[in-house]
């Protein structure tokens, strides 16, 4: 615990802190600065949703009650409807896309969106594209047609299911397993390291690889907090803290193919959809672009088909 | 009628509220279950949902116990340890009763500000300053904008918008209406522990806990005797 | 030692009279005020998010609505008159049809106090008539009624589900077995007790009286049907309808309709009048719209919502406690100590079971088990405990705090049932408790008994945090 005369960082996320990529982030951050900053900062880490989850944490935050965050990007919506761009179907073509809009001024602009609401974005983190599964092959969008599929409750993702034809349904995190396992719903979608920790696949006919979608963090401070600072250790924190997103971010390939291997290695069936089967796909999301294209900016949606075409 | 005869309201004004906050109760459990066994048939047999279901039984659900906490210390059921209080002489017994009170009220009070100072911003008011007691008003940064997940926006509830929200239109319910019912229900909570504590120290009153030896419609969501 | 005077407090204040749902409140607000740096605000936001944050928890009004319907409604009734079909020529009859009443009445509520309330209003009573003794009674059924949070549905079940996050399910199904076994052992203990003591047997009536009494019972013994295949599916022909919180809306939706009309107990077809017979849905069609207003129907919404309130009021604030002692990083710490002391898994459960048994003593059961889950949990599963029979200990724990004072929800209950001091019922109740903490040590140390079920259904428990 901390000692007297430090700092106290509160960093309060939803995952464990060894398997999940945030997870693990979290926990080179709090070394790092425990490390490095001993004597002026102490990070205090609480994992598993043990002190707030992702709903509480933001207004937690603006209370002063924690320090850190890393809530998944939909939850952002609230403050600005642009974070609605990495939840639209296929918006990005993969994870360096996704990196490379972040990192872009369109990115950067988006981490402090929020000030004046209160929250600094400090940088983004990531999970992965997500993936579909459910209780049958799904290869073509009308498989999905007529499914049930819990989704996160976003007027996006909403939308994209309602698209596909199949039903969107509400549904606590810690039931879908069971609700997949018994049947209550048929399908679910989500990144290879959460597909692979839940252990959803044990219970899914199997994986359809659509890379449709993006599973983000973005980690923040308070502004109050954070300008409440002094100047050596904000930049001191700033470069601890650039320094293990640029070595975590990094290594999410490499996580993500390790997490879609133990799905196989653990027996799970992972489908991979041709460019025509794709197409299909990306076809029948698509108008879900028009109806959220005034949230997100229309500049923004050029700026990530541009980089979708640079790589 | 399921007020208990010894805590029957003495005006017929009395009786009105607690017939109303009987009723308001019955209102918030049905209104809960109807929504979530609506959302059950939808999804079996019409493969459909109300996607804000399941937000709106949550809220419910907390107004449900903040509001009933408060009606709950007036008709004496919240349950407590009377043993070693019952071995006490009558003089004991009040003196702990006394107690006891001050222990509600103290603990009532710290709940409002508690209770104000998380919901203020997000009426667009302000906070209070001080860690035990409000010493002052703070300049809190507002977050009337905050909106709930999945909860539509209602049409008579527009008036908020260029009041709180800057002119901008609300397309869920903002937090500020769901929110509402922690400072009312602290603030009922305060009224009502007052009220018995005044009630304890003037001697018509004698714990604020559930007494085992005579009471007996404990645990009696089951029971009817007729 | 902060930690030291922070239970001290607590207890200090249960003694004096404080609501035990105050004493937990306030002793964690005043320690958060001295030691931490958060705010008011948050416990303002844990007493909110207590419910609305906690879906799991949902489960609690809708069991405790589905068994006042039920009792209400004259389900409880039913099946009291088909256990005495089955078991009341016995020796010892009607208290182990008093036993076996419980365990039917608990596989159709989540909760034990409701379950004393409905049989023991009734078999208590009858079992004085035919010259029981009220002591021998309240025994029996204050601690037969503790099955109620053992077989499910359990509300007990889904605090910890919520607690812990395992499957809520998963515990439903590991409850079934011991729940059985809990029952049979009370049963035969009453049958060996009334060939000692030559206590009163009943006359056997006949089959003919099991399959009237049976069909009689019918429409509220489906209940257990719907539930089941409700949240497990039934193979080949569907997949399951709802989830187990669910479950317990829909249990309470059908409970009302069974009441008001098939069984016409309750509500605008029920007689008002000694020797009036209820009206029929023709006579009265309009009952389908005001059953949904009626009188009845209103007052047994209120009194789940008030068991509801008092409940969801300590779990609430045990639910700060919990917070409070997460902000103090004080779970990490209780784990390193137990682990550093080289505590192995007997130890370990030991410790557990001693930790619940006196904090029985004092608590109400959910709100214990949502401090203490989460404390002992990652420990737990650092020793290779499996959650599910971990789950189902502390459940059994549970039982055993519920009829031993000075907090006792099933000692309160019952000394209002039987209309006798709580003192007295705890004497009542001690022969059988003693059979209750055999089982306690059985189920501790037969994992089986608890995993063999939700494995064999559900396949093996995995653990993802
Ligand atoms: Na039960
Ligand atoms: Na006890």
């Amino acid at each position: 615990s901390c000692d007297e005369g430090e700092i106290v960082i509160k960093f309060s996320h939803v995952t464990n802190t060894d398997k999940h990529p945030k997870g693990i982030a979290a926990s080179l951050l709090q070394q790092r600065v425990n490390d490095e900053m001993n004597g002026k900062a102490c990070m205090e880490v609480y994992p598993n949703s043990t002190l707030y989850n992702d709903d509480q944490v933001l207004e937690a935050m603006l209370q002063g009650d924690v320090q850190l965050a890393a809530p998944s990007l939909s939850k952002f919506e609230k403050f600005t409807k642009k974070f609605r761009i990495f939840d639209l179907p296929f918006m990005f073509k993969n994870m360096e896309s996704v990196d490379a809009f972040q990192s872009s001024e369109k990115g950067q602009e988006m981490l402090g969106s929020m000030e004046r609401r209160g929250l600094k974005g400090m940088g983004f983190w990531h999970n992965g594209l997500k993936q579909f599964s459910a209780n049958k092959p799904l290869l073509t969008p009308a498989d999905a047609a007529g499914l049930k599929f819990r989704v996160q409750p976003s007027d996006v993702l909403v939308a994209q299911m309602e698209a596909l034809g199949a039903s969107p349904q509400p549904m606590a995190f810690s039931e879908v397993y069971g609700a997949l396992q018994t049947g209550v719903v048929d399908g679910q979608e989500n990144t290879w390291s959460n597909i692979y920790g839940q252990k959803f696949f044990e219970v899914q006919d199997g994986i359809t690889e659509t890379n449709h979608g993006v599973l983000d963090y973005m980690v923040v401070t308070s502004v109050d907090w954070w300008d409440s600072l002094d100047e050596d250790v904000r930049t001191q924190l700033a470069t601890i803290f650039d320094e293990v997103t640029a070595e975590r971010n990094a290594a999410i390939a490499e996580v993500d193919a390790a997490n879609r291997q133990a799905i196989l290695d653990a027996g799970g069936v992972i489908r991979e959809l041709n460019a025509e089967q794709r197409a299909a796909w990306v076809e029948a999301m698509k108008p879900v672009w028009e109806q959220f294209e005034g949230d997100v900016g229309t500049e923004n949606i050029e700026a990530a088909q541009s980089i979708n075409a640079s790589m | 009628m399921s007020v208990h005869s010894k805590h029957k309201p003495k005006t017929a004004f009395g009786a009105a509220v607690a017939r109303t906050e009987e009723v308001v109760i019955a209102l918030l459990l049905g209104t809960m279950v109807v929504l979530t066994f609506v959302n059950v048939v939808l999804r079996y047999v019409f493969n459909d949902s109300l996607i804000w279901g399941l937000e709106v039984v949550l809220v419910l659900f907390a107004w449900l116990v903040l509001f009933g906490i408060s009606h709950c210390f007036r008709i004496t059921a919240h349950l407590g340890v009377d043993a070693f209080v019952n071995t006490l002489s009558p003089e004991g017994r009040r003196i702990t009763a006394i107690i006891s009170a001050v222990c509600c009220v103290v603990y009532a009070a710290l709940l409002m500000k508690g209770a104000w100072d998380y919901y203020a911003p997000f009426a667009g008011l302000d906070a209070t300053t001080g860690r035990w007691f409000p010493t002052g008003l703070a300049d809190t940064r507002d977050q009337a904008w905050y909106e709930t997940d999945q909860i539509p926006m209602l049409d008579w509830l527009r008036w908020l918008e260029p009041l709180l929200n800057e002119g901008e239109s609300y397309e869920k319910l903002p937090r500020l209406v769901v929110y509402l019912i922690l400072p009312v229900g602290a603030l009922l909570l305060l009224v009502r522990v007052i009220e018995a504590a005044i009630g304890v120290v003037a001697g018509h009153r004698e714990s604020l806990i559930v007494s085992h030896e005579l009471e007996d419609d404990l645990g009696a969501g089951a029971l009817h005797k007729d | 030692m902060e930690i030291v005077v922070l239970f001290a407090m607590v207890v200090a204040l249960l003694l004096v009279g404080v609501p035990i749902a105050v004493s937990l409140g306030l002793s964690s607000i005043i320690f958060l005020l001295v030691n931490s740096d958060s705010s008011l605000a948050s416990v303002a936001q844990s007493l909110y998010q207590a419910m609305a944050g906690h879906y799991t928890l949902l489960a609690i009004p809708f069991f405790i609505l589905a068994s006042s319907f039920m009792s209400t409604g004259g389900v409880a009734k039913r099946i009291i008159r088909f256990a005495i079909a089955c078991v009341g020529h016995l020796p010892g009859g009607l208290a182990i049809a008093g036993v076996f009443a419980c365990m039917i009445f608990a596989a159709l509520s989540g909760s034990s106090p409701a379950t004393v309330v409905a049989i023991g209003s009734i078999v208590i009573a009858a079992m004085q008539k035919v010259g029981y003794s009220k002591d021998f009674a309240a025994g029996v059924i204050a601690n037969a009624g503790t099955l109620g949070i053992l077989i499910p549905p359990s509300i007990v079940m889904v605090v910890y589900a919520s607690a812990t996050d395992v499957s809520v399910g998963r515990m439903f199904l590991a409850g079934v077995i011991p729940g059985l076994m809990a029952g049979t052992m009370l049963m035969i203990t009453i049958y060996a007790i009334a060939r000692i003591r030559n206590l009163p047997k009943g006359d056997w009536l006949g089959w003919h009286e099991i399959g009237a009494s049976f069909r009689d019972a019918f429409w509220g013994l489906m209940l257990i049907v719907i539930i089941m295949v409700g949240i497990y599916g039934v193979p080949g022909l569907t997949g399951a309808i709802f989830t187990p919180t669910e479950a317990a809306a829909v249990a309470s939706v059908y409970a009302f309709l069974v009441a008001c009309f098939v069984y016409r107990d309750m509500g605008p077809l029920a007689a008002h009048e000694e020797g009036q017979r209820n009206k029929t849905l023709l006579e009265r069609p309009y009952a389908l719209v005001t059953a949904f207003f009626h009188r009845d129907t209103i007052n047994t919404l209120y009194e789940a919502g008030k068991l509801t309130i008092t409940l969801m009021f300590i779990i609430a604030n045990a639910l700060i406690l919990k917070h409070v002692l997460t902000d103090e990083q004080v779970p990490q710490q209780i784990a390193e100590a137990m682990l550093s002391a080289g505590f192995d898994k007997v130890m370990f459960l030991i410790v557990v079971n001693v930790i619940l048994l006196i904090g029985g003593q004092f608590m109400e059961p959910s709100g214990l088990l949502v401090i203490v889950a989460p404390l002992v949990f990652p420990i737990a599963i650092e020793l290779g405990v499996d959650p599910i029979h971990l789950g189902i200990i502390m459940v059994v724990n549970m039982e055993i705090g519920m009829i031993t004072p000075p907090v006792g929800l099933n000692l309160f209950v019952t000394s209002g049932v039987a209309g006798m001091p709580m003192m007295r019922v705890v004497r009542a109740a001690l022969p059988f408790l003693a059979v209750l903490f055999v089982f306690l040590i059985m189920v501790t140390y037969i994992p089986w008994l608890s995993t063999y079920l939700p494995t064999a259904l559900m396949g093996p428990e995995i653990i993802t945090n």
